[in-house]
């Protein structure tokens, strides 16, 4: 799931600071499931603005919804009815619902909520953890379903660097070096010889730095 | 200066009455859940922007709460509101969180009245 | 195949190689690049130029690589993967070549996050063997990366890579070796040996695989120039084994440079024993000046063959060549062709005389300073001038045994046992000018076996306030103290029966249950006037069923600057000290008997007048040149901020022992690492909760920092400010500690008091009928809050006012009485 983080209060305050009527929107989808969007923490930001405009002597009044999604046009609609009651809309979804929001409705003024962090895993109660990167290319294929562009803090795809020990990144203790991992994973299938391989280059576009990306499957296209 | 203090208990935390709350020189908010457990962020919150000055949440003690960990959650869901009153400038303090024992009305009249202390002091700060 | 470079000579003609390291500055001096040059000068074959290691921002390895050209050595330029994507790699190695570079190293690159920019984004385009890979083909096959040809002249890199034979996982550090010459490398450069005996099996493995055939070998060599630097490599860079052996030798070692090149010059001959070690790469970190001595010694000098470096560019040398600083080779060794010889200018002769005249200066300062220690020490043992820091007379306490009837032993299931259990204790502290106020403070210390049936109401125990002069006054009194009249502490009486007296006719067992472990005991300060604190296994004064190896003890607090809000009781005892640090820090010891103190750096606060680690230093510097007592230096509060400053004063309290801190969650790494280079303890500093506590323990065990350096600061909130949750956050340590077997709480604690209470509002409202009087009642607001942390567990204190701080001794020394 994409997974997000509450922004600092402070921020979403400075952001609605000239508003009076603002309306904290939040997503049933990744950012429900992660504890960062969903119903229950847009009640905890939507009280907690309303407390700090009130103690500083202007109060806000605000409004509270939850929508199925904020990825999908059709789930956004009703925004449009709500538009006029609000002049701001305080965006609990990851990014992309704040993009959506603002390419189709260009009236409403939307705010972030959150700040969106990464693509990962509810590892264990109330931790998440980074596994993939979007890269656009994927290589679990060859590293026993253990992403190095994710997890190596170097991105590296020949093997660990000299900093891995005792099968500790050097960047944290707490992170496990991704490289010794797949190197114990191959090495109990039998598979070692996959890193001898020379793994060249990675062509870096399909992971963004070719620009935005989009992805059409012609078959659901419909033409107009 | 009338004081306003919230109190967000556990229903099996005690057994207070109108009258226990008479000896409080001011307003107590009461809301009463089945478990602490049931408690949220935002109804401390809430409870603030009623107008109390100080937020006392009540559980049972770790090891009696009918729902196993309600209070335990309960705790961790006030270090979560602290963090937010820090945030937006008030002072963490202002709400706590006490393990009580199960329908004893003494131990959890103290807690209030210690709220109500933070609450005057709060109060007099600002 | 006609040698890439001289190194390339050297190695291929079977000479055994030296190369060395020089680091470029942190600045645009380019002089201290060719100085470094110089030093090494015909010791090496070639020298590396890093780039920008450790992720720490300087001159540039190529641009650096001229200057070192121009000084006649042989660079080899270190290139790595952080900074620069294929397009600057490639740009950037074109010019390289350009300027006549031949030999460059191809390395992946210290993660940011080490550096002084962790902010930055780091690139990691391409890994080390990715780069080899591309540089071979560009020299080889004429080829950029993208596949284009390069047409024209070829960057003709002998090309070489690192290897680290002591990360993990072992078994595949060979293979990736095998994967870097495959790539292109033709010579590597190791990781430091320490452990030879590893490396000798690593080089095994590789002779297995045929690769010290197809590449050249050379055995990375560091001499530790310090114990503290040994201990740092150890335990916190990664992927470096040190054998506890090395430490031992550094530390045991009386000259200790000495002793980290005997260690550099025994490893180069165990190492060259190695069958397909091609040489070694001295990497002598900040201290190129030992490299000839190394190199001299370990039989590597003269050097076989002598490079001809012609740089494509020539460096205009602005300053005349200081040849009477370098270090030079025995004149004879000088290569016939030799640039012709500068003649010594004059400016050059005056430099050289104005900097002996300095260090005959410092050596003076020295002597004097020595001079000095050496009359205190005087007067310290042969009188004169006696020191109070242990108060000769201390007030005792009256114990009158009561007369009660005689306790009958009887069996425990009686129910109806003695009222005695009732009464601990009585005291009385008898204090002037606090009237008929009821009982400021309970010294209850109650101990109930069994519920007790009944209250006897006569007997209460509590602390009298009487209007009554004191009987003793204490000792400290004895000196002109500066306006003392406010508060004067009197002494304990009543009575007190033990336990065991009390108890009589019960089994031990039934009241007794001491700890299943012991608090670790930290040293604070070194010498004669260190102290432990930690080493119990009971809640504390518990005297009766387990111990309390020491007392808890009481830091005394002094400011960098002059503080602006103190109120007027508590500054008027340093009235005449406040700006002057070292003074302040005399008067608390020799008038107050301070046993010791406690630095607070607040005006480095970034938020205050942000004042910079120089300052820190300075202040620091005096204060412990004025006195002999332990310290602590307590930074700012801010994470970065106390980093910069912290490292800086820990080289001047390296050797005190002092503790520093306080040390968060957000710098733990930075700050354990410059603790334990130093064997400092630190202050572990979370906010009042006992699971970030812990965590922040656990951290710091990670990087490498041992529990029994740890004192940890629960962040304590003074009387009237949190002092209860306190009190019941540090007892749910302590109990998780002494009977959870939770070892990482198994730690002192450190409480700094002083600073909580005399911010309170009521330690400055002015004397009033309601509010009593300001001294008496500050006073008593900091000795209390310290007796009920002292109670929940605390061990050592952080204190200011002299009152307070003689009242809570006076509590503190009565309670270790009781047993």
């Amino acid at each position: 799931m994409i997974v997000a983080e509450r922004k600092p209060i402070r921020r979403v305050l400075e952001a609605i600071e000239p508003y009076q009527r603002v309306l904290v929107l939040g997503c049933r989808g990744c950012v429900a499931i992660c504890s960062a969007g969903g119903d229950r923490e847009v009640e905890t930001m939507a009280a907690a603005l309303r407390l700090a405009r009130k103690r500083a002597g202007r109060p806000l009044e605000t409004g509270e919804a939850t929508l199925i999604r904020q990825c999908d046009p059709e789930y956004l609609a009703p925004l449009r009815e709500w538009a006029d009651k609000y002049e701001a809309v305080v965006s609990m979804a990851c990014g992309v619902g704040v993009n959506l929001i603002a390419d189709l409705f260009p009236e409403i003024r939307v705010y972030p909520g959150v700040d969106t962090t990464f693509y990962g895993a509810n590892t264990a109660l109330g931790e998440w953890q980074e596994k993939c990167r979007g890269c656009g290319d994927c290589i679990l294929d060859l590293t026993g379903g253990l992403c190095p562009i994710a997890r190596c803090a170097k991105n590296l795809l020949n093997g660990p660097c000299g900093g891995s020990q005792g099968g500790r990144c050097e960047i944290r203790p707490e992170v496990p070096c991704v490289w010794h991992q797949i190197y114990e994973r191959l090495s109990a299938r039998g598979e070692l010889d996959r890193l001898m391989n020379f793994f060249p280059a990675k062509d870096w576009r399909p992971a963004g730095h070719g620009g935005p990306r989009d992805r059409i499957r012609e078959d659901l296209k419909m033409d107009k | 200066m009338a004081i306003t203090i919230g109190v967000l208990c556990c229903h099996y935390t005690n057994q207070a009455g109108e009258e226990d709350f008479q000896g409080i020189p001011g307003t107590v908010i009461v809301r009463r859940y089945p478990c602490s457990g049931h408690i949220e962020v935002a109804d401390i919150l809430r409870t603030f922007e009623e107008g109390a000055e100080a937020v006392l949440v009540a559980g049972c003690e770790a090891e009696s709460c009918h729902n196993l960990s309600g209070s335990q959650r309960a705790e961790k869901k006030v270090q979560g509101a602290r963090k937010i009153l820090e945030e937006i400038g008030l002072e963490p303090e202002r709400v706590r969180f006490a393990f009580l024992p199960r329908l004893d009305t003494g131990p959890f009249m103290q807690e209030v009245k210690k709220t109500f202390e933070i609450a005057l002091t709060m109060k007099s700060k600002s | 195949m006609e040698p890439r470079s001289h190194l390339h000579r050297v190695l291929s003609e079977g000479h055994f190689a030296v190369t060395a390291e020089i680091g470029p500055p942190k600045s645009a001096d380019g002089e201290v690049v060719r100085k470094k040059a110089r030093l090494i000068k015909g010791y090496v074959d070639a020298a590396n130029i890093t780039d920008c290691q450790t992720a720490i921002v300087r001159m540039s390895s190529i641009a650096s690589a001229v200057l070192v050209m121009a000084e006649g050595v042989e660079p080899v330029i270190q290139m790595t993967c952080r900074d620069r994507n294929r397009i600057g790699i490639q740009a950037d190695l074109l010019g390289a070549a350009a300027l006549g570079v031949k030999n460059l190293l191809c390395i992946t690159g210290d993660h940011q996050k080490f550096g002084n920019h962790p902010e930055a984004k780091g690139v990691f385009d391409l890994d080390s063997i990715q780069l080899l890979d591309m540089v071979r083909r560009m020299r080889d096959e004429g080829k950029f990366m993208c596949g284009e040809d390069l047409t024209g002249a070829r960057p003709e890199f002998f090309l070489g890579a690192a290897a680290n034979p002591f990360a993990d996982p072992f078994e595949f550090r060979v293979k990736r070796l095998a994967k870097k010459i495959a790539a292109g490398a033709e010579f590597i450069q190791t990781q430091i040996v320490y452990n030879v005996e590893r490396f000798r099996k690593f080089m095994e493995m590789a002779r297995d695989m045929g690769l010290t055939e197809k590449a050249y070998i050379l055995a990375g060599i560091t001499p530790p120039k310090s114990f503290g630097m040994a201990r740092y490599m150890k335990y916190f860079v990664p992927g470096l084994d040190v054998p506890d052996e090395i430490l031992k030798r550094m530390k045991e070692a009386k000259d200790k440079r000495e002793e980290g090149i005997n260690l550099a010059v025994e490893i180069i001959q165990q190492v060259r024993e190695i069958p397909g070690v091609a040489g070694v790469h001295i990497m002598a970190i900040e201290w190129e000046e030992a490299v000839p001595e190394i190199v001299k010694r370990a039989g590597l000098h003269p050097r076989p063959l002598e490079a001809e470096v012609r740089p494509a560019v020539v460096v205009e040398v602005e300053k005349p060549v200081e040849r009477v600083e370098v270090v030079a080779p025995p004149a004879e060794e000088v290569p016939e062709e030799a640039p012709p010889r500068v003649e010594i200018p004059v400016e050059a002769v005056k430099e050289v005389f104005s900097t002996v005249r300095s260090s005959i200066e410092s050596l003076r300062e020295g002597v004097n300073l020595l001079h000095d220690s050496l009359a205190r020490l005087e007067r310290a043992l042969l009188g004169g001038e006696v020191v109070p820091a242990e108060a000769p007379e201390v007030p005792r306490v009256e114990v009158k045994v009561e007369e009660r009837p005689p306790v009958e032993e009887k069996p425990v299931e009686a129910k109806e046992v003695p009222e005695e259990k009732e009464v601990a204790e009585e005291k009385k502290v008898e204090e002037k000018r606090v009237e008929e106020e009821k009982p400021a403070e309970e010294v209850e210390a109650r101990v109930e076996e069994k519920p007790a049936e009944e209250e006897k109401p006569e007997e209460k125990p509590a602390v009298e306030v009487r209007e009554e002069k004191p009987v003793e006054k204490p000792p400290v009194e004895e000196k002109p103290a500066p306006p003392a009249e406010g508060v004067e502490i009197g002494s304990f009486s009543g009575e007190y029966r033990p336990l065991s007296e009390r108890a009589a006719g019960l089994p031990e067992d039934l009241y007794k249950e001491p700890g299943t472990a012991f608090i670790r005991e930290v040293e604070i300060g070194k010498g004669e006037k260190a102290f432990k604190v930690g080493g119990t296994n009971v809640l504390p004064f518990h005297l009766f069923e387990g111990e309390m190896r020491h007392e808890p003890r009481v830091a005394m607090e002094i400011l960098d600057v002059k503080p602006e809000n103190w109120p007027e009781s508590l500054a008027r005892y340093f009235a005449d000290v406040l700006d002057d640090p070292a003074a302040w820090a005399r008067k608390c010891v020799e008038t107050y008997g301070a046993e010791a103190l406690c630095i607070y750096l607040m005006g480095t606060d970034p938020n205050y007048l942000n004042l910079d680690a120089k300052h820190a230093r300075e202040v620091v510097e005096k204060v412990a040149g004025a006195v002999d007592v332990p310290l602590i230096v307590w930074g700012s509060g801010h994470a970065e901020k106390d980093v910069e400053v912290l490292r800086e004063v820990a080289e001047v309290v390296g050797d005190r022992g002092a503790v520093i801190g306080p040390v968060e969650e957000a710098n733990h790494r930075t700050l354990g690492a410059t603790a334990m280079g130093y064997g400092l303890p630190v202050v572990a500093s979370s906010p009042i909760d006992v699971n970030l506590a812990k965590q922040l323990n656990i951290l710091l065990e990670n990087v490498g920092v041992a529990l029994d350096k740890i004192l940890m600061d629960p962040s304590i909130g003074a009387l009237g400010y949190g002092l209860e949750y306190t009190y019941s956050v540090m007892e749910r340590i302590r109990l998780a500690a002494l009977y959870a077997q939770d070892d990482k709480l198994q730690v002192p604690f450190i409480c700094n008091v002083g600073r909580e209470v005399w911010k309170a509002k009521e330690a400055g409202l002015p004397s009033d009928e309601t509010m009593g009087d300001q001294e008496v009642r500050g006073v008593l607001m900091e000795a209390i809050t310290s007796v009920a942390l002292a109670l929940a567990g605390g061990d050592l204190f952080i204190m200011r006012h002299p009152k307070a701080i003689e009242l809570t001794k006076l509590i503190i020394k009565e309670l270790m009485q009781q047993n």
